[in-house]
């Protein structure tokens, strides 16, 4: 259990390529931090460094306050579970759980005990004697948890645990990993593409993009206050919609005219750019599948457009829809809400008509692609 | 099925049922060329009407005559120096062969690059051209003509690193993240390589040895050079050749077949036993490179 | 200059027009080619230089801002060290600089000072009263001059090295201790050894031996090209040798013929480098085509007893190539099994001339190579055919792909492929090698438009073969050999260093992975 500190860490390869820009990141005591961006964005690599697997071009990592640059993996007291789970395909189950514990010289009855315990804790008992090679997918992933779990260490690393498991798979191990969590009460740090591990996950997901640190916050925050268009674009699934448009201020009020609509932007967003004196301007308009609706034609702010294609995913609907500009909009609509005469209409070249409230509008300024409300 | 499908489908089966028995007439003919000149061997090994070579195969008298020779010539003494050098090189070449690998695959150090290049071109001068000096420097060190055996083995194991390239292509094909695995399991570089990577490598390590056991049975060119005409420091391949010299071969041509054998079938047996892993280092190590 | 295509147009080309864009632009990137190596060479010298002056004006900023201890450390290595508690690393540098100093004045110096002329004095034969017989003294030693000195200059630059590393160490504690970090102790050191510094461990045995018993002859075989060190200039038993500049490339790239109408040197090599080539380009695709096809034969799907036939063939490859290099070269030749055989059966009245005329000679080692060489490329042809993604052969079969086609269009690329850097190894190595030419044919039949040069050259000699026969021969011409050799490894380096330029676009086209 401890903290984790990094302090403009960096990392240059030999050829002169920058992976990961001056990083600065505070991990609290038990906190759980995911890392997650498009791959090629530095995430992995700052997940070595912290293991010590990479070297650190620059600056510092502490653990605990100690300063590890120049430790090797095994002194750094950290735990990590790899993404081909790197089991010793030469040794059987226990033995690969038990290996740390050997190494540290513990005696062969509490390496006995402490294996045993683990396994009943991923239910992997009935396979101790088994080699890696005769054990399916789910099962590997767990004895590379269980190893990781052997060791008592201060920070367990995980790097795209869960990336080489079907769908279903993934999803369980989601919940366990949760579930794990609570158990051993340790500092977590997590990498991984796929956003919805790190919203489900994470106390706080540090975005990255191209070897910067594009937002860190709660899921709340980067769901809600995206600190910019990347963000945005990234968190939520599918993903936001982004219109370019121009903001309008009337009268202490401000308006998009997003295809020929004129939506006010109301409640604290308004507020919000008021009191940052926001000029109008173009800018690009952000608003999530889910936030839209459909409305009958003489609604108010109702923006016609035509129906692409269709997405039946159970729960809810996708609508592929195209503005009459010729704009491509995804549009989000529970199936619940359908009637069947309404459902039956959603055929492909329908005519729709949708609209949207200012409290679900996000603002983005076109050239630094930055929040105007964050 | 109509009639003309049908017909389609008897042609497909007579078709590759005419190619199959092409290849296996095709395949015995290739057998047969690539073992007779070994079965004419073991056969006028046990010729003892003439010494010198016939025009026929099969013996006329079959007899030990020719074994009994090999026997009481310095054949005994040349098999043995063969054989320590072979066991020797096979030991300490692997051991620096594997070394060399392991690093080569393994870590990243700031002269990795310049060294294996640096090695290839090195690779690219004939080996030969270095024999001159080799010789005086084991000349003054006393290891030449009846003490050629130390000499040869020296020379061969020190420069061994040369061939890392079949086990580094090994050693590249086991997962990098098994090692981390390790080290952050807390074993040190060397735990890693003979916990983890050397239980996992007994393909490679066992065609290592092989290699290195039988590439001293058809050393010819530098034991030459080294023993300097100094029968007690030949090795087989040399003392073998003085016999096909155009003077010894009417009386020891039938002898050298018998030399042959026995050198070969030992080798052959061994080879025939690790047959799985050398396949497996060719194929996998070998292509690679 | 050449038509430049957009990839659209490229594509729409027909096979012929592609290839011979290909070769057109690869031809016009010669230029470029070339001048970038210049500019290259220009540019590494300048970081270079750059390099060396960063180094000094490091150095020299570590004296100025050195304390006491790293100043003394400039005069006694490891001193910095060792006032600093490292005692291990600090006495290990003492102990190389005292070790250095010492071979200096002993023998380093003496060694460096003959270098230039490589000995002053042969040996000398005087009258001796005590016994009144005359004696032969002998003096200096050309080849441990050479020897030695290269030697000493290895461990002069070794020793530079050293020292600059003792000086960086000395900056670094300094630095460490004003961050008031903590020193590495000895044990720190030890435990290193088999961890992070653990790849030096491993490396130190095998480089050493490749150092002393590869790279150290190496250099000093170049230079002997540059002496007229032979069989009567040994250098220390009759006369000793000396420098010659170039004289040695003069000879051997000389046009001038030799006495009684023979050969010029540059011709002898140029008909043996062509017969080598020749013979590396045979040996090498023969052996792969056919070994591809054998491999292909046994894995054919129907074909039963694979394993038999597999067996068969590999285990020609455990029986040592001299025995059956020899015995078959013996069967074929002039009194050898075959002639006599057929002779008796009345087929042939003369013998076959298997090793007495040029062509057959040519003829017979590539085929020979071919019974020797094909288990090997039958196994790893075998290896890679089984790595072929299967859908690749269903699709092209759906796509109504024959046998034929199969092989060309998915097959041979695929093989093409991976193996290409296989192919170039297995090429040089032909052209190196030694065992099959030299047990086969021993180089004969012996060219006689050749006698003039040295070595008695045959018509079957690679340029191995001739430099160990010069080296062998009655007057040993070592620096020629020595000159054969390193024009050896001119054309080898060429010819990889323009395969290696071309094989990236290879891949680029039939890109499997």
């Amino acid at each position: 259990m401890a903290s984790v500190k990094l302090t403009d860490v960096k990392k240059v390869y030999d050829n002169n390529v920058v992976a990961v820009h001056d990083f600065n990141l505070e991990i609290k005591d038990k906190e759980f931090v995911v890392f997650v961006g498009p791959s090629g964005c530095g995430k992995s690599t700052t997940l070595r460094m912290i293991a010590g697997l990479e070297e650190i071009s620059g600056g510092t990592v502490e653990i605990d306050g100690e300063v590890v640059n120049d430790l090797q993996p095994k002194d750094r007291g950290i735990a990590m579970v790899f993404q081909n789970y790197a089991l010793y395909p030469h040794m059987t189950v226990y033995d690969n759980i038990a290996f740390s514990l050997r190494l540290k010289k513990v005696p062969e009855d509490q390496i006995y005990e402490r294996v045993t315990n683990a396994a009943e804790i991923l239910g992997i008992t009935e396979y101790l004697m088994r080699k890696p090679r005769a054990l399916s997918g789910g099962q590997r992933q767990r004895v590379a948890i269980g190893r990781a779990m052997v060791r008592d260490s201060k920070v367990f690393l995980m790097d795209e645990p869960l990336s080489n498991l079907d769908a279903k798979l993934r999803n369980q191990m989601r919940a366990e990993i949760i579930l794990l969590r609570q158990k051993l009460d340790t500092t977590f740090i997590y990498v991984t593409h796929d956003q919805t591990e790190a919203m489900t996950l994470a106390d706080r997901i540090v975005i990255m993009k191209d070897g910067y640190i594009m937002q860190v916050g709660t899921p709340d925050e980067v769901f809600d206050m995206p600190d910019n268009l990347f963000v945005a674009e990234f968190i939520g699934a599918p993903k936001m919609n982004i219109i370019k448009t121009k903001l309008l201020q009337e009268n202490g009020k401000y308006y998009v005219t997003p295809f020929g609509a004129k939506i006010e932007v109301d409640g604290d967003k308004g507020k919000a750019l008021a009191d940052r004196k926001v000029k109008g301007g173009d800018v690009l308009l952000g608003v999530r599948p889910e936030h839209i609706e459909l409305v009958k034609a003489a609604a108010p702010h109702a923006i016609p457009c035509k129906l692409v294609v269709d997405e039946m995913m159970g729960s809810e609907l996708h609508l592929h829809v195209d503005t009459e500009d010729g704009n491509r909009l995804i549009v989000r609509i529970p199936t619940l809400d359908l009637d069947k005469e309404q459902r039956k209409a959603l055929v492909s070249g329908a005519q729709l008509y949708i609209t949207f409230e200012g409290k679900a509008m996000h603002l983005f300024d076109p050239e630094s692609e930055k929040n105007l409300l964050a | 099925m109509n009639n003309t499908t049908e017909k389609r489908h008897m042609g497909l089966k007579a078709l590759n049922r005419a190619s199959n028995t092409a290849i296996y007439i095709l395949l015995v003919l290739i057998s047969v060329i690539w073992l007779i000149p070994f079965i004419f061997i073991v056969l006028q090994s046990f010729r003892v009407e003439s010494t010198y070579q016939v025009g026929y195969v099969i013996p006329h008298q079959w007899g030990l005559k020719n074994y009994i020779n090999l026997w009481n010539s310095d054949f005994k003494r040349w098999y043995l120096n063969t054989f320590i050098i072979a066991l020797a090189a096979a030991v300490l070449t692997t051991i620096i062969q594997l070394c060399m690998s392991y690093t080569l695959s393994r870590f990243r150090f700031k002269m990795r690059g310049p060294l294996m290049r640096f090695m290839l071109i090195l690779g690219m001068f004939p080996g030969m051209l270095t024999m001159i000096i080799l010789y005086r420097v084991l000349a003054d060190l006393g290891l030449t003509q009846a003490n050629a055996v130390p000499g040869l083995i020296l020379v061969s194991v020190a420069s061994s690193g040369m061939g890392y390239y079949v086990s580094k292509g090994f050693f590249d094909t086991i997962p990098k993240s098994l090692d981390e695995a390790a080290r952050v399991d807390g074993a040190t570089r060397l735990q890693v390589l003979y916990k983890i990577i050397l239980p996992l490598a007994k393909p490679i390590v066992i065609y290592t040895i092989l290699t290195a056991f039988m590439g001293p049975w058809g050393d010819y060119v530098f034991a030459r050079y080294v023993a300097m005409g100094t029968s007690a420091g030949y090795n087989v391949a040399v003392g073998m050749y003085s016999w096909l010299s155009a003077d010894q071969i009417g009386s020891w041509y039938t002898t050298f077949c018998a030399g042959g054998v026995i050198v070969a079938v030992p080798v052959t047996i061994l080879f025939l036993c690790l047959q799985k892993y050398y396949v497996e280092g060719v194929t996998g190590g070998a292509v690679k490179g | 200059m050449m038509k430049q295509y957009s990839d659209l147009e490229y594509l729409r080309l027909s096979k012929w027009q592609r290839f011979c864009h290909k070769l057109i632009a690869f031809f016009c990137a010669i230029p470029h080619a070339i001048a970038s190596f210049f500019i290259n060479i220009g540019k590494a010298v300048k970081t270079f230089f750059l390099k060396v002056g960063a180094e000094f004006k490091d150095i020299g900023l570590t004296f100025v801002q050195g304390d006491w201890k790293t100043k003394a450390s400039f005069l006694v290595m490891g001193f910095g060290n060792l006032a600093n508690g490292q005692i291990l690393r600090g006495l290990l540098f003492l102990l190389f600089e005292v070790v250095f100093i010492v071979y200096m004045v002993v023998a380093g110096g003496y060694w460096m000072s003959m270098l230039p002329s490589l000995g002053k004095q042969g040996p000398t034969t005087e009258y001796d009263p005590v016994y009144d017989t005359y004696k032969t003294f002998y003096h200096d030693n050309s080849f441990k001059i050479l020897l030695y000195g290269v030697l000493t200059i290895f461990f002069i630059v070794a020793f530079i090295y050293t020292w600059r590393i003792n000086v960086k160490q000395c900056k670094i504690i300094q630095d460490i201790k004003k961050r008031g970090g903590k020193l590495k102790s000895d044990k720190d050191d030890l435990r290193s050894m088999v961890d992070e510094q653990f790849y030096k461990t491993l490396l130190a045995l095998p480089l050493t031996g490749i150092l002393i018993f590869t790279v150290m002859p190496i250099v000093f075989m170049i230079l002997v090209a540059f002496t007229n060190y032979d069989g009567a200039h040994n250098g220390y038993a009759n006369n000793l040798f000396t420098w010659v500049g170039l004289d040695n490339f003069n000879t051997m790239l000389s046009w001038k013929g030799g006495a009684g109408g023979t050969q010029s040197y540059a011709a002898t090599f140029g008909e043996i480098l062509a017969w080598t080539l020749m013979w590396a380009f045979l040996a090498t695709f023969t052996n792969y085509f056919l070994g591809m096809f054998v491999a292909m034969m046994i894995n054919k799907k129907g074909i039963h007893l694979k394993k038999m036939w597999r067996t068969i063939l590999v285990m020609t490859i455990a029986i040592p190539q001299f025995i059956s290099l020899l015995y078959v070269s013996k069967m074929f030749a002039r009194n050898g099994l075959i002639n006599l055989a057929l002779l008796d059966w009345g087929w042939i009245k003369e013998p076959l001339p298997f090793w007495e005329d040029a062509t057959w000679a040519r003829v017979s080692v590539v085929l020979i190579n071919i019974w020797i060489g094909i288990p090997h490329l039958m196994l790893i042809a075998t290896g890679i055919l089984m790595n072929i993604p299967a859908d690749l052969y269903e699709s092209a079969r759906i796509d109504g792909a024959n046998a034929w086609q199969q092989y060309i269009k998915i097959t041979l690329p695929y093989m093409l492929f991976i193996t290409g850097p296989y192919l170039l190894t297995s090429f040089t190595g032909n052209m190196n090698n030694f065992n099959v030419i030299y047990l086969l044919t021993g180089g004969a039949p012996t060219n006689v438009a050749a006698s003039g040069a040295a070595g008695s050259v045959g018509h079957t000699d690679l340029l191995i073969t001739w430099l160990f026969k010069i080296t062998t021969g009655a007057e040993s011409q070592y620096y020629l050999a020595s000159v054969v050799g390193i024009l050896v490894f001119v054309v080898v380096a060429l010819i990889s260093l323009v395969v290696y330029n071309v094989l990236p676009s290879i891949k680029n086209e039939e890109d499997f992975q």
